[in-house]
């Protein structure tokens, strides 16, 4: 080697170190492109949280903080009437909407999903009439399904009379009987196709080498469904699972716009989060108590993060186990 | 190089959650915390602007022309008429005035908000300005603060009563009633021949309640018996009150099929297509009808009697008033006394078609006449709107979701007055 060459030679490590250091800087500097998010995401994400945890320590009058109650809040809200038979009606109604959500919805999605992934034609046509009511909003769902179990003039009632099933109508949701499951179905009808694409993207990115290889050592379609698919397919449920389960205690515009903020007829509707928009903010009467609508909002919270702790932290373990 | 982006980005964040922290009131106000200070006081005579919220979107071309008649008198002060959706009003307002800006004249909800939002301290005491002692005691009370001062200057009267169709009355050979009984032999008939008698939603609850006040007079009594549930003489678990209940109850099979899934603006349809005979609401329906069918042969009937000419008393509340926040303390008294005047009332009940709740000011529409004759004949307050609009959640809601509960067959006719009179024990004190 020169003597050139030597010095080339470090020069060149040099430059080396000088661009991977470039491409570290580079590579931090990425990390700066997050901070809009993040502001926004500390401003009315994170601090809306804490300041509730704050309110619900305070009784208010109106609008405006009273003084420091401690505990006293969440001691109304599960001891006091009428404050815990809504909590516990509402807390009931939530479960009632996730159970019959999973039934509805990521049943019938999974279903759905799997004959989209068979050979069956037009595919894409499905896929996208599934995934069109969510171009639409909540609000205006909300609405159109009003209108169409109007019991008047509705279309549902109206089509039931037209092929002669006259002794189904009913107001849908007009009635304790039916108005929260009216209002479930049409929640799931509206959640189907998202249901469906994530459990299609999970069914197809399982290899197809693993059907292939269980074909040739004679498995039935079933055992294929139950061996290969629902395991491999797994992580896609426990996704919807949790999101499902966090959509049902969450679930308030649906409601809002068909039953208004009194989860109507007479709270059989009602959830924790029209409860606590009631509590919070009142009716057109008022009557707003902004401490103990914050207390159920910390309530909510709580529950909600802590249970999917506990579901992620189940699935996850039964994950490993496979 | 990682530390140093770490640290800058904390850095930034620390400046970002300290400019957000100040939350909602550095956000949203025009020029920093407003408080009592008014932006820069003008040197020349430019003119003030004015804001004035309200929740009545459809008023907006009535205020136009007023307003015009106001700075026409006023050049130095312009005013700026920003309705908003009457359901979101009450939390756009709060936040507003919590964040101390942006409105100067607000029209404030009656009773038990408008006391409230006094009590905070956002409004200035118009017990000072002129006209507003001319107006009756009673409607000022819509609008008082905790201190008995006056906050607003009341803007209408209104009145619950039963809208009934003339020639569909005339068509089945009815006379409107004037005692319950008349009220439900008029029912059968209308029924029997077809016509759903009375179009009632029940989906908002407090349309029930309003139904229920018209009928209060016949079961319960005039402004004795309010006196006497006020000195707490009378509770809601009363015969008397329960009676009023029971007619309710009895009301349902005139209502339409599945009157509690139906909306308001389902049973106004019912109505003005002359499906339904009567209508149960606050005069301020008056205008609907008149706009969706002219040719409707319209009128009313006040209350029902204890018993064949009786007194028929209009159930009667204010509602909204007008109240000034703090900016611009001069000029707004300027428009405030506007609205105090004969002039503003005048011009109010001829442009909205509504009961104005300034002396001596003669309606234009022969029905809202009829209806200023009949209230200064005899009237009593919508019980539960001006004396059971408090509590958590109020005893009017429970009352009303009662009702509610009592049409689904959830709750008895006691247990609706139960749940009302357990509502008002916790917060009621009655006035020995």
């Amino acid at each position: 080697m020169s003597v050139w060459g030597k010095s080339t030679e470090a020069k060149r490590q040099r430059r080396v170190i000088q661009g991977i250091r470039k491409v570290n800087w580079q590579k931090q500097l990425v990390h700066l492109f997050l901070l809009p998010a993040l502001v926004f995401y500390v401003c009315f994400q994170v601090y809306p949280i804490f300041s509730a945890f704050w309110n619900s320590f305070f009784s208010f009058k109106g609008m405006q903080r009273d003084s420091f109650i401690g505990l006293e809040n969440f001691v109304r809200l599960f001891t006091e009437s009428p404050f815990k038979e809504m909590f516990y009606r509402g807390f009931g109604h939530n479960v009632i909407f996730f159970i019959v959500t999973v039934i509805s919805k990521l049943v019938v999605a999974f279903l759905l999903a799997l004959l989209i992934n068979s050979k069956i034609r037009g595919k894409e046509f499905f896929k996208t009439v599934l995934f069109l009511p969510k171009l639409l909003s909540v609000i205006v769902v909300g609405f159109l399904f009003s209108l169409i179990l109007n019991p008047t003039y509705g279309a549902l009632n109206t089509f039931l009379k037209f092929v002669g099933l006259q002794e189904w109508t009913r107001p849908w949701l007009g009635s304790p009987d039916t108005a929260l499951y009216t209002i479930i179905l049409v929640n799931s009808w509206y959640g189907l196709g998202f249901a469906v694409l994530i459990f299609l993207a999970g069914l197809q990115a399982i290899p197809s080498e693993i059907f292939d290889a269980a074909k040739v050592d004679g498995a039935s379609g079933w055992t294929m469904l139950w061996r290969i698919t629902l395991p491999m397919a797994m992580p896609a449920v426990m996704v919807m699972t949790i999101l499902t389960f966090i959509g049902a205690f969450e679930t308030f515009e649906l409601i809002f716009a068909m039953q208004g903020s009194q989860g109507g007829p007479y709270y059989s509707t009602d959830v924790l989060a029209t409860y606590f928009y009631r509590l919070a903010f009142g009716s057109v009467d008022g009557g707003e108590s902004i401490g103990l609508g914050s207390a159920l909002a910390v309530v909510l919270f709580l529950m909600i993060s802590s249970a999917t702790a506990i579901l992620l932290f189940f699935f996850k373990k039964k994950e490993y186990e496979q | 190089m990682r530390k140093m982006a770490m640290s800058l980005i904390t850095l930034l964040l620390v400046f970002f959650l300290a400019a957000c922290s100040g939350g909602p009131p550095a956000a949203t106000s025009d020029g920093g915390p407003a408080t009592s200070t008014p932006a820069a006081e003008s040197p020349k005579k430019d003119p003030v602007e004015l804001v004035m919220y309200s929740w009545r979107t459809e008023d907006k071309d009535a205020y136009t022309k007023i307003i015009a008649a106001f700075e026409k008198q006023n050049p130095h002060i312009k005013v700026k008429f920003k309705p908003f959706k009457s359901t979101e009003y009450n939390t756009i307002l709060t936040n507003t005035l919590t964040a101390g800006s942006g409105v100067d004249i607000l029209q404030l909800r009656p009773y038990t908000i408008a006391t409230s939002i006094a009590d905070g301290g956002y409004l200035l005491p118009l017990d000072e300005i002129k006209g507003v002692s001319e107006i009756a005691k009673d409607y000022l009370d819509a609008a008082r603060g905790s201190d008995g001062k006056v906050y607003g200057v009341p803007l209408s009267i209104n009145s619950a009563i039963i809208f009934y169709n003339k020639q569909l009355f005339a068509d089945h050979g009815v006379q409107p009633p004037e005692t319950w009984d008349e009220f439900i032999e008029v029912c059968k008939t209308l029924k029997d021949k077809g016509i759903t008698p009375i179009a009632q939603s029940g989906k908002a609850a407090y349309l029930l309640s309003i139904a229920h006040s018209i009928f209060v007079p016949s079961s319960l009594g005039g402004n004795d018996a309010v006196e006497q549930m006020l000195k707490g003489d009378l509770t809601f678990t009363d015969p008397a009150f329960l009676d009023s209940i029971k007619q309710m109850q009895e009301l349902a099979p005139y209502f339409p099929q599945d009157f509690i899934a139906i909306e308001d603006k389902d049973a106004q349809a019912l109505f003005y297509t002359g499906k339904a005979a009567m209508y149960i609401n606050g005069s301020y329906r008056l205008e609907t009808f008149e706009k969706y069918n002219p040719d409707m042969k319209l009128d009313f009937i006040p209350s029902l009697a204890k018993e064949k000419g009786g007194d028929t008393p209009m159930v009667n509340w204010v509602d909204g008033s007008i109240a000034k926040a703090t900016k611009h303390p001069e000029e707004a008294k300027v428009f405030i006394e506007f609205l105090a005047s004969q002039e503003f009332g005048q011009m109010f009940s001829d442009e909205l078609n509504r009961l104005s709740a300034i002396p001596n000011v003669t309606p234009k529409d022969p029905l809202v006449q009829k209806m200023t004759q009949l209230s200064e004949k005899s009237m009593v307050p919508f019980l539960m709107l001006v004396h059971f609009g408090e509590g958590t959640p109020t005893t009017k809601t429970t009352f009303e979701d009662s009702l509610q509960g009592m049409y689904i067959n959830k709750l008895t006719v006691e247990q609706v007055a139960e749940a009302t009179k357990a509502s008002a024990d916790k917060w009621f004190k009655p006035a020995k």
